[in-house]
């Protein structure tokens, strides 16, 4: 017993040193952002089409705004396709300068505080599903109290990976509202975790109102509120019970994860059609001289859908899209939207049902491969959902080669689209071969962190399978 | 049967009255010499004088289309290079700064001639060579060169025919692409190029009679060849008098060409042209003075008060309609009150319009929608926290 109040105060220590560690960096993140803010005028990151997409730029934003400023439909001309909401919110900002200085300062910092907000929940996500693992290893027993300090802070680890992302700094610097997409995405995660069903309904509203493809957090997220946490999958448990035979010790063996809460499910549904209803009201009420409804699904999901814009982006359509011929184009299109749908939700979901956090990191991953615009503010997200299961993926193989897959070709994206554009010595075949590549190699990232997810299963199988023998 | 009749009355009457009911809004100069060599100046010369004061009194480049062989200015020959004179005073020189010609030298042909007036060009030619009129538009068609009886010698190596002529008038008003047509023609016989004619709304003059020659007036001698014709050259006379705000009509244009002088019978034809010749200022065709209506706001006002000005003057038929609209709006208002009567039973409906009412009467959208979504995010961190 004094062993484990020795362990515990000791933990309690380091929780305390990690947390000032934690806010340390998260502070140093800010001021960073801050001074490449403030200081370089001519960056000109919003024009990177690695950053700013037909959704996410703020310039379209700000001309969106003007639009409806002069009393016309923000829709009109194709410039802006997101959210009257995101309008109405951030509109304002883009119009309203400091002291003279360029307009978008003020957005760049609602940008800062939604960065700063992701991580503290990442943060509190990454230490519940900390907390849920412990527990589970240690119900599995196959964790004793001395090695505790085996299992990495993923929380900590997670938030930090987001906050220091080279992808993250510069979507937030090179005004986009990638931010805040992915501010609404870690919402309804930690709801979800936290068992919050409110916040987690308001989060994946928000997240599919503003950009389409976070609707397939659906699943996810009904697994976490019906499941509970990613655990280890359930035959584990079974056989340490068969191991033990006790009565006595049957709640100790038994599972983080619960049988499914229809009750909870339930809940989180009406509360998804609760925020639904109330987000649509919202919006017909904003564009209601403007072609109401109707008019904002065909600019927004309609032009997502279509893929009607076809200025070159890291992804891998535009350039199929403007050469497929007209009469299969919308073939093509159903391919590749459905694509995502069919090969790729309903068997992880059935293979991974456990883990839920970990099929919503997938998803997301995919959903920012197969995008149809996508930008690395998306990678942002899932690199960071990716450093919560460092304690489960810590068996990635070839991570060093998919990392500096990622760095290389991050790097000569913008070469190969100044050598096209602006020196004209290349040309739109050498910028789609990086697109490629760089699908390839996150496609390789994905597929590696299940590999290793389902490794790590295994090794926990076989861990148990020997302890029962012993 | 009755039926059928009352239909082919009505179109007759649309037929008739469709001259009548478009607002004349633009002027357009289709210019051709259909000459060209050296000896053939006072075509080219011709060409230009009337381009010049075409120019000169309002209708600006885009809508003169201006066909020339083009090789008098920089023709080895030429003595005063890139200057073409009409006089032998040399006073103006024609060939300015801003001289804009669509069609030059080889495309001067009786194809792209035809194309110009019917339309029908392919589809790489840009709209500076094409005819680009509609119903309002007033087109001025001016032709000079070498002709005989019911034909049109273009460069020397084809010829317009008075029907091919009458054929593509037709065309052009079927496709109502004018309003009405003046033609001028300077050229031997030059009467007999739109015997063929037909189509309303066309009127049509020429230098000369069948059997007559028209004459050049003088020649240069420090050119070497005669620098105008006579027709064109009393033509000008009558413009250089005129600017852009005078009232001069058709009429006095026509009656100032002397037999004797001209040493040929101008001869033109009205048979097909409603109006009255004293009561057509020259500038409907030869100039570009438009009816301008100042109006302070964006665009309701156009049609009403067009409307209202042409009413009195060129059409009385109009007015009925107006009037029949206004009672129409009466009409129209009466049902949606009684719709509304009965929609005020079911209570759910009349909450809806209620509430639609009060949103239309609600002007800061905006600020609605703000606070709600400050509301939203209240009452997600309150439910969130209060439901575990």
């Amino acid at each position: 017993m004094k062993e484990k109040k020795k362990d515990d105060g000791e933990m309690a220590e380091e929780l305390e040193k990690n947390s000032y560690r934690f806010w340390i960096w998260s502070i140093a993140s800010m001021i960073f952002r801050f001074c490449i803010i403030l200081f370089p005028e001519n960056i000109n990151l919003s024009s990177r089409p690695e950053l700013s997409t037909p959704l996410t730029s703020l310039c379209r934003l700000a001309e969106g705004y003007w639009l409806k400023q002069a009393s016309m439909s923000p829709y009109s001309g194709s410039m802006y396709h997101g959210s009257p909401l995101l309008l109405s919110l951030l509109g304002p900002l883009t119009v309203h300068g400091i002291e003279g200085q360029w307009n978008h300062h003020l957005c760049s910092l609602v940008f800062v505080v939604s960065d700063i907000l992701s991580a503290v929940l990442l943060r509190a996500t990454g230490q519940q599903l900390e907390k849920a693992y412990r527990l589970n290893l240690r119900r599995l027993g196959l964790l004793k109290a001395s090695r505790d300090r085996g299992i990495l802070p993923c929380g900590d680890i997670a938030a930090l990976v987001y906050l220091w992302n080279p992808f993250t700094i510069l979507s937030c610097v090179g005004l986009s509202t990638s931010p805040i997409e992915n501010l609404a995405v870690i919402v309804s995660l930690y709801g979800a975790v936290t068992r919050r069903v409110p916040l987690a309904a308001f989060g994946l509203i928000m997240a599919t109102h503003l950009s389409l493809y976070p609707a397939t957090l659906v699943i996810p997220l009904i697994f976490l509120l019906g499941y509970g946490l990613d655990a280890p999958p359930r035959k584990l448990f079974l056989q340490t019970r068969d191991r033990e035979g006790e009565p006595g010790q049957d709640k100790l063996t038994r599972t983080t994860q619960l049988p499914f809460l229809w009750k909870t499910v339930l809940h989180f549904v009406f509360w998804v059609l609760v925020w639904s209803i109330y987000v649509l009201v919202l919006c017909s009420l904003s564009l209601k001289q403007y072609g109401g409804l109707e008019e904002m699904f065909k600019r927004t999901y309609g032009f997502i859908l279509n893929i009607e814009d076809l200025s070159p982006n890291i992804g891998v359509f535009w350039y199929f899209f403007a050469e497929a011929f007209d009469f299969s184009r919308n073939y093509f299109l159903i391919v590749f939207q459905i694509y995502m749908f069919l090969s790729i939700l309903l068997p992880l979901a059935r293979r991974l049902k456990h883990r839920p956090c970990f099929i919503a990191f997938v998803y997301l991953a995919f959903s920012s491969i197969l995008k149809s615009y996508p930008s690395v503010g998306d990678a942002a997200l899932y690199l960071s959902l990716w450093a919560l299961f460092v304690n489960e993926l810590t068996d990635m193989k070839h991570s060093f080669f998919i990392f500096c897959g990622y760095i290389g070709f991050s790097l000569l994206s913008p070469v190969m689209h100044n050598l096209w554009i602006w020196r004209g010595t290349g040309n739109a075949n050498f910028y789609y071969a990086n697109a490629m590549g760089y699908a390839c190699f996150q496609f390789m990232f994905v597929e590696e962190s299940v590999s290793a997810m389902l490794n790590h299963d295994q090794a926990l199988k076989k861990a148990t399978a020997e302890m029962t023998k012993n | 049967m009755k039926i059928l009749i009352l239909v082919m009355l009505l179109c007759s009457s649309f037929a008739f009255s469709s001259g009548d009911t478009t607002i004349h809004t633009n002027n357009w100069a289709v210019l051709v010499c259909t000459s060209r060599f050296w000896f053939n100046y006072r075509h080219m010369a011709n060409t230009l004088s009337l381009y010049r004061t075409v120019k000169r009194l309002g209708i600006p480049d885009e809508r003169i289309i201006l066909m020339l062989a083009d090789d008098m200015a920089c023709n080895a020959r030429n003595e005063y290079p890139a200057q073409v004179f009409n006089n032998e005073n040399h006073k103006l020189n024609l060939y300015g700064d801003n001289v804009e010609v669509d069609y030059r030298g080889y495309e001067v042909t009786v194809e792209n001639f035809l194309r110009v007036l019917t339309g029908r060009h392919e589809n790489a030619v840009p709209r500076s060579k094409r005819l680009l009129s509609d119903e309002g538009s007033h087109i001025l068609l001016y032709m000079t060169g070498h002709g005989g009886d019911e034909f049109l010698k273009f460069q020397d190596a084809e010829e317009l025919q008075s029907h091919d002529l009458a054929d593509a008038v037709k065309q052009m008003k079927e496709k109502r692409r004018f309003k009405e047509l003046m033609i001028m023609v300077d050229t031997c016989q030059a009467a007999t190029l739109f015997n063929q004619l037909q189509s309303p709304g066309v009127l049509a003059i020429g230098s000369s009679l069948k059997g007559e020659n028209s004459y050049s007036h003088h020649l240069d001698s420090d050119i070497g060849v005669s620098v105008v014709d006579r027709f064109t050259y009393y033509t000008l006379a009558f413009f250089e008098r005129l600017n852009i705000y005078d009232n001069a009509s058709l009429n006095s244009l026509f009656r100032s060409y002397d037999p004797r002088q001209l040493m040929s019978t101008a001869y033109y034809r009205t048979d097909l042209y409603q109006r009255h010749l004293v009561e057509v200022p020259v500038t409907n065709f030869f100039g570009s003075v438009m009816e301008t209506i100042h109006t302070d706001s964006a665009y309701e006002a156009f049609s009403s008060r067009i409307s209202d000005s042409k009413i009195n003057s060129d059409m009385p038929f109009n007015q009925p309609s107006e009037q029949d609209l206004k009672e129409e709006l009466q009409n129209a208002n009466i049902p949606s009150d009684k719709l509304k009567t009965e929609k005020e039973k079911c209570p759910y409906t009349q909450m809806r319009t209620d509430f639609n009412e009060k949103l239309e009467k609600l002007e800061n959208v905006d600020t609605v929608v703000n606070l709600s979504i400050a509301v939203m995010v209240v009452v997600v961190i309150v439910s969130s926290s209060l439901l575990r």
